[in-house]
């Protein structure tokens, strides 16, 4: 399936909607989208994750780019993520860095 | 043991997709579950990333990828070649637990994708074959 990343802004928080497959061949698009955005005066960015059905390493390497980009005072949230996905996750030690949510509404908060 | 597909693709990113569609082929043929056909194409996506990536484009070099698959009653084995600069992911220093803490602020970006094949497949091994680097994948059936 296609991977598609769509971010949008709204004041102080940033959103990416992930879709598809994140792999090296479509990691580009994922971390074109968070330079995007990484100029905004923002405090949180959030990647809603539910329809993301596969993400490797070099899914994790965007995520490592985002969080050195935007600096350790922007929150990194991951809204939604598929079993495998949350699984890949949690070997890598990331939900230790990233807060993984179950809905977009635990963000807004 | 017999040979259930094989697979030949040029080392270049773009391959990723058709070795991921092919990798979810052989473990349907072995009856893999969900969760364990998503780790071996997780593994072996990885390990391709890298010979893309290290093996060929940053040697200066260029070759195929060549993707054999062997089925028995209790294995799904599968073998990825490569003609790319010799690469050992086992002598990869395995990532440890002072790491896998570390904030990502503090993280250098390295080592993840070997992490992650090594956690996510029953057996694997490398081996020099000739000229070739051989990687392999040991999935068991029947979990």
């Amino acid at each position: 399936m296609a991977f598609t990343a769509i971010s949008e802004i709204n004041d102080d928080i940033a959103k990416i909607t992930l879709s598809g497959e994140l792999d090296a061949s479509t990691a580009p698009i994922f971390k074109e989208e968070v330079e995007s955005i990484a100029g905004q005066d923002i405090s949180k960015l959030v990647l809603l994750t539910e329809d993301l059905e596969y993400m490797s390493s070099a899914g994790l390497r965007v995520l490592i780019f985002s969080k050195q980009k935007m600096g350790a005072d922007v929150q990194l949230y991951v809204v939604s993520p598929q079993e495998m996905v949350l699984d890949t996750l949690e070997k890598t030690g990331f939900h230790h860095s990233v807060t993984i949510v179950d809905e977009y509404a635990a963000v807004a908060r | 043991m017999r040979v259930i597909e094989t697979l030949t693709v040029p080392g270049t990113v773009d391959s990723l997709s058709k070795i991921a569609e092919y990798v979810k082929q052989v473990a349907t043929i072995a009856e893999l579950n969900h969760k364990a056909t998503y780790k071996l194409r997780l593994a072996v996506d990885e390990i391709a990333t890298n010979i893309i990536t290290h093996g060929y484009a940053e040697a200066g070099l260029t070759g195929e990828i060549y993707l054999r698959a062997d089925l028995d009653n209790s294995r799904l084995t599968l073998a990825i070649e490569d003609t790319g600069a010799i690469y050992n992911p086992d002598e990869k220093a395995v990532l440890q637990h002072e790491y896998l803490s570390q904030t990502l602020e503090t993280r250098e970006a390295g080592g993840l994708g070997v992490h992650l094949v090594l956690a996510s497949v029953d057996e694997f091994r490398y081996e020099r074959a000739g000229d070739r680097n051989r990687n392999i994948f040991i999935m068991h059936r029947n979990q």
